[in-house]
């Protein structure tokens, strides 16, 4: 009697740490073989190369980079995201790759018994059920917010990706723009991330974090933002905001940002700028209130890197 | 081979790379201090350390662990306890204790780094928070966690001076008390269930045989006579193997045709005169029940059953009053229609049981919170004989109403025993626990409240539906009769029947959905009558009891310096609210004190959920002999002694101790009889001498009737009622083996609150309980459950929902992640007051605090964020959502 959800779980999965695997394995959402992968010399923590520039290994652990000061100072956004994810145990195993290509948390997907468009299934049972924790900016058949908090944070940092296949690739190569309801990410079969390279940070940049959640930790956000600036004279300059828990893919909160470009960094104007927050957005009839989440992130995150 | 080291040791670890470190751990090694519970990462019950870090072993691979050191909770007391097993134990840093394990074994890598890098500073409640935020306590022991935490790394407990309030605390600390998910017999095969994928199908087929055909397989069919499932999860099979990977497997070879039928999911829907409907007539009988006793006789039409309004007075007179007072737009008519979520029990402890037959006697160990009554049940419907059925229960990891009578875990576990002739286990997942295991159904209820030009309460409607899925009896506007008398009342129940899994009781069935509208709309009638709203209640509600609470709620600082509605981004404010229940206690219930072997034995046939019923007995035994609480034997968790109260309905320590000091009293009297010595002249512990020298006595005495001198104002709430009162309470004792005593257990708390008007976000400051529930026979526990009551009723106000599939009706929170229960970091400061008076005339003078202590909170908090924002929030949880749309109402009008 339930629905036949075969197809899709019969591919060998890749396993890094296993803290996503290991649940859909439990609910017989996964049913395939598993290959495991095997950090190799490099693969884990943090190098940094004469320009400030820096690469992460993928199998570092986001507890690692939670903890370590210097992503802290370069890259004060990334750190603030990994130290605000999850819960402290599943930090200290799960690794930044795997964060990457984690499949999606949408508790239509994560139900054994129910199809959907990431399970071989022709629709999205979400979008026409029950899709309160969804999508506000409908980008595509899949109404499922991506899951990853620290693809969020990378956006805002214009970080690469490099795979054992590929180099270089933009959080949008590896995650697409959202059109794209069949998959969380973009790798090909067999294809793994090996590191995450982020550009030098500017001089003397800023950033933060921050995510709305009902309770205090440990919550999927409802929404999440990471921005950066450097403030030149009490000016905002390099402004980059990026948002999660919005869309099928992390964003870019580009109205925003150049509302505040060049802009005196005061309330008045972060309170104009963050209105912009919803362009573009189109909400389901239960994720409205994402937009008025996402308005109050922006003008949070914003005056904390305005301080 | 890959080995890791665990506890010092090294072991082998499997090749199968689906096999878990939890599932080397327990099913291995037979480490069962590490407990299964959500199976997500999310409630941290199975932490252990890996290389001293934290992890959560329900994720992490087995082979991650090759060449690893592991540290379970059994290796952490191994060399003596930690300090802060010793801090856990002595602040009453736990209750059921599943959880605590898992908070142990990380509290302990927070504390040795903590003074590694600290000393003996203090940390922070908001460092012991972020710390402690991958675990979860359904019991809410948060309060106690914090101050063990901290003072652990205080160095506080570093010796061995200290005592623990809770008798088995040690067990609990240290991983060794066996719950009935740990009990592992020799041959014992695992179970698992079959359930319908359909919201509602008639089984056409269903054919065993391939699953049999795997070999050692047992399977059998939990169809019900008209083979129809009625809601997603309705059990259909169950099969019984080596492992749980077998039995699935053996599941999915099962064959199975079905047949679908319209179905229809919820309160609104199920309402439609065009809905399908879920149960015939002939049928009925099959429905659930949400309630702690059995129903009445009650109309039932299509899906919705009702109204049952025993309780109203003058009904049409309140409702002719509150029809006049709308046409007239009489401004102090209070109107409101109110929204309550489903509330699941979440107990981290899955339903499970364990059933084993030796020739024709059938042991049970069960997550049961009535092992007697769970006996009976048995017996009669697999036609046993009551004598040769035992249930077991040592520890039990919550139920909160959930595991008050036989269910399916327990049914299919001996089924499968019978047909496999081995014992078989069965325990829920977590999608099981979430979704068919019962729930607090959600309601609708409209209140009219219309106070007389006088400003007396002169008529209070009440209408609820509840939706209560495959099941029926729910109480809620009926419980507005014992609060606010009223010129007049109408007071309509309805259950909304529907394709959803059924509800059950819980912890006050009906009673906070009551009042988060009653008592949003006393708040109102303050408002418009320009009232403090505490003076309201007290003008308005009699009961001596709350009459005390009121005093002393208004002299509340918190109370006194609320502010008005204020501006700007965050918005502070102070609410207040009342709660009841029933004083309700069990007859027949029976304790055996006895001296055996030189030491001192309680005895009854209850279990401890957590409530501390164990440690109530001791303490009661121990200060009657003047000895430790230590010194006392309580044996119960054992269907096998004097029968004994179901852990529900706020009964177990009115029901105990009276027979419990009866006994005791007579076991006195013949200690001295049959003594051939009598104590030395001034020995400090005449009575440890006596009982060390005395022989074998028992002495078991029957729970009586209460004393019938009950302080001014105490009285019956049945007599209340007149005749149907009197009915109603004969029902109560001849269908449900409960009596309902004289005096009202009786809660009013005021509760802070700051509301983030950016994000939505309600943090709770400060939450100040008031409880009247006679004199406090455990304090620390009494403190405990206090406490946990008010977090749980949090969690129901301010995050908890099931949620479901409008169309296929799967329950979409059916992961820990998904149902969102109160984390330590959202506890806020709790301040517990205990007013002792009021049940002098019950022999101990104590009554139950479970239900009455966790009524107000969602009224109190919602009362709360009025006071803060202006908008009165109509529907919880109040999740940021819902705050987002009440401040665009505000600002629309």
């Amino acid at each position: 009697m339930s629905a036949a959800t075969a197809t899709a779980s019969a591919l060998p999965e890749f396993r890094a740490a296993g803290t996503d695997l290991s649940e859909r394995r439990r609910s017989g959402l996964s049913r395939g073989p598993i290959v495991d992968l095997a950090a190799t010399p490099g693969t884990i923590g943090v190098s940094w190369a004469a320009d400030g520039s820096a690469r992460i290994g993928a199998f570092t652990t986001i507890a690692m980079i939670a903890a370590d000061r210097r992503i802290a100072a370069a890259y004060p956004g990334v750190a603030a995201a990994a130290q605000g994810l999850a819960t402290p145990q599943i930090r200290h195993l799960a690794t930044l790759g795997g964060n990457l290509a984690q499949r999606s948390r949408c508790w239509y997907f994560r139900n054994p018994q129910i199809d959907c468009l990431k399970k071989g299934g022709s629709d999205c049972p979400a979008r026409s059920g029950n899709h309160l924790y969804h999508a506000a900016f409908d980008l595509g058949p899949c109404v499922a917010p991506h899951p990853s908090t620290m693809a969020m944070a990378l956006l805002a940092y214009d970080a690469t990706v490099t795979t054992d296949q590929r180099s270089r690739l933009t959080l949008a190569d590896l995650l697409g723009d959202g059109t794209n309801g069949t998959a969380d990410h973009l790798l090909a079969p067999g294809e793994r991330i090996e590191a995450i390279d982020l550009p030098a940070p500017l001089a003397s940049e800023r950033a933060a974090y921050k995510r709305a959640i009902s309770r205090t930790y440990a919550e999927w956000p409802l929404v999440e933002v990471c921005a950066r600036t450097v403030l030149t004279g009490g000016t905002f300059r390099q402004v980059r905001i990026a948002a999660g828990g919005i869309a099928p893919v992390p964003l870019r909160l580009t109205a925003c940002e150049a509302a505040l470009e060049g802009k005196p960094a005061d309330v008045e104007n972060i309170a104009q700028a963050a209105q912009l927050a919803t362009s573009g957005a189109r909400p389901l009839p239960m994720t409205g209130y994402k937009l008025a989440l996402l308005v109050g992130l922006v003008r949070d995150v914003v005056e904390q890197i305005a301080e | 081979m890959n080995t890791m080291t665990i506890n010092g040791r090294v072991e082998t670890l499997p090749d199968d790379p689906d096999a878990l470190l939890i599932d080397v751990v327990r099913d291995q090694l037979d480490l069962t201090g590490t407990k299964l519970s959500c199976g997500g990462g999310v409630c941290g019950a199975c932490t252990v350390l890996v290389d001293g870090a934290p992890v959560t072993s329900c994720l992490m691979p087995a082979h991650a662990a090759a060449g690893k050191s592991v540290t379970t909770v059994e290796g952490i007391g191994a060399q003596g306890l930690h300090p802060v097993q010793k801090a856990f134990m002595a602040h009453d840093a736990l209750q059921c204790g599943f959880c605590t394990p898992g908070f142990v074994v990380e509290a302990v890598a927070f504390c040795d780094r903590w003074r590694a890098a600290n000393g003996t500073m203090v940390p922070s409640r908001e460092e012991i928070g972020a710390a402690l935020s991958g675990h979860l306590c359904r019991c809410g022991a948060y309060d106690g966690i914090f101050r063990a935490v901290a003072d652990a790394c205080a160095g506080r407990f570093d010796g061995d001076n200290f005592a623990s309030p809770r008798v088995e605390a040690r067990d609990k600390v240290t991983g060794a008390a066996k719950y009935t998910v740990d009990i592992r017999h020799d041959g014992q095969l695992e179970g698992v269930i079959l359930r319908s994928g359909e919201a509602h199908a008639r089984i056409t087929a269903l054919d065993l045989a391939p699953a049999r055909a795997l070999g050692d397989v047992a399977a059998v069919s939990l169809l019900s006579d008209d083979r129809i499932v009625r809601y997603v999860g309705e059990p259909i099979a169950a099969v019984a193997a080596k492992d749980r990977r077998s039995a699935l497997a053996a599941l999915a070879a099962i064959r199975l045709t079905s047949e679908r039928l319209p179905a229809v999911i919820g309160l609104d829907l199920a309402r439609r005169d065009d809905a399908p409907v879920v149960f015939d007539r002939a049928n009925r009988k099959k429905a659930g029940n949400v309630s702690e006793a059995a129903g009445g006789p009650a109309p039932w039409k299509q899906n919705i059953r009702g109204p049952t309004s025993v309780f109203a007075k003058r009904a049409r007179k309140a409702r002719n009053w509150v029809n006049e007072a709308r046409q007239a737009n009489n401004r102090l008519l209070v109107e409101g229609t109110f929204r309550t979520g489903t509330q699941q029990h979440a107990c981290l402890e899955p339903h499970a049981a364990v059933a084993r037959f030796d020739g024709d006697r059938l042991t049970v160990h069960a997550s049961s919170q009535w092992v007697f009554h769970l006996k009976e049940q048995i017996a009669k419907r697999f036609k046993l004989d009551h004598d040769k059925v035992r249930v077991i229960a040592d520890h039990v990891g919550g139920g909160f109403g959930s595991k008050s009578s036989l269910g399916m875990e327990t049914i299919a576990a001996i089924e499968l025993a019978r047909a496999a002739n081995a014992p078989v286990r069965v325990a829920y997942d977590r999608h099981e626990e979430l979704s068919v295991a019962g729930y607090r159904p959600a309601a609708e209820v409209k209140v009219s409240l219309l106070p007389s030009d006088q400003g007396e309460l002169k008529a209070l409607s009440v209408i609820a539906h509840a939706d209560t899925g495959a099941a029926t009896n729910s109480m809620i506007a009926g419980l507005a009769r014992l609060i606010y008398p009223a010129e007049a009342k109408e007071l309509r129940d309805f259950d909304v029947i529907s394709n959803l899994p059924p509800g059950a009781a819980f912890r006050g069935p009906g009673g906070p959905p009551m009042a988060f509208a009653v008592e949003q709309a006393i708040d109102e009638a303050a408002l418009r009558l320009q009232l403090d709203p505490i003076a309201l209640r007290k003008r308005w509600d009699p009961d001596p009891n709350r009459q005390r609470l009121y005093d002393w709620a208004s002299g509340l600082e918190v109370w006194r310096n609320r502010n008005a509605v204020q501006t700007g981004r965050y918005r502070r404010g102070v609410g207040v609210a009342t709660g009841y229940w029933l004083y309700l206690w069990q007859p027949k219930v029976k304790v055996e004190v006895a001296v055996k072997a030189g030491r001192i034995v309680a005895s009854t046939a209850t279990q401890d959920i957590g409530t501390g019923t164990r440690s109530v007995l001791a303490e009661t035994v121990a200060r009657a002999f003047d000895i430790e609480a230590s010194e006392v034997e309580v044996r119960i968790g054992d269907s096998a002694l004097p029968e004994g109260p179901g852990s529900g309905g706020s009964r177990v320590t009115a029901s105990v101790l009276p027979p419990t000091l009866n006994a005791i009293a007579k076991l006195k009297a013949a200690i001295l009889d049959q003594a051939t010595r009598k104590p030395a002249p001034g020995s400090n512990a005449p009575w440890r001498e006596l009982i060390a020298r005395s022989p074998d006595i028992a002495v078991t005495e029957t729970r009586g009737e209460d004393g019938t001198n009950t302080a001014p104002g105490i009285r019956s709430p049945l007599k209340e009622l007149g005749l149907l009162g009197i009915i109603f309470g004969w029902m109560m004792r001849r269908s449900s083996n409960i009596a309902i005593g004289a005096g009202v257990p009786s809660s009013v708390q005021v509760i802070e609150v700051e509301v983030d008007t950016w994000l939505g976000h309600v943090r709770v400051l400060n939450v100040h309980t008031g409880i009247a529930v006679g004199r406090i026979a455990a304090p620390q526990l009494a403190h405990s459950q206090a406490c946990g009551a008010v977090i749980q009723g949090l969690g129901y106000a301010l995050y908890e929902a099931r949620e479901v599939d409008p169309r296929g009706g799967n329950v979409l929170t059916a992961g820990m992640e998904d149902y969102r229960i109160p984390g330590i970091a959202d506890t806020p400061e709790i301040d517990v007051h205990f007013d002792e008076a009021g049940f002098d005339h019950v022999l101990g003078n104590s009554v139950g605090i479970g239900e009455a202590a966790t009524v107000p909170t969602s009224p109190a908090v919602a009362n709360a964020i009025f006071n803060a924002i202006g908008v009165r929030l109509t529907e919880i949880p109040i999740r940021p959502d819902r705050i987002v749309a009440a401040l665009n109402k505000r600002a629309v009008a």
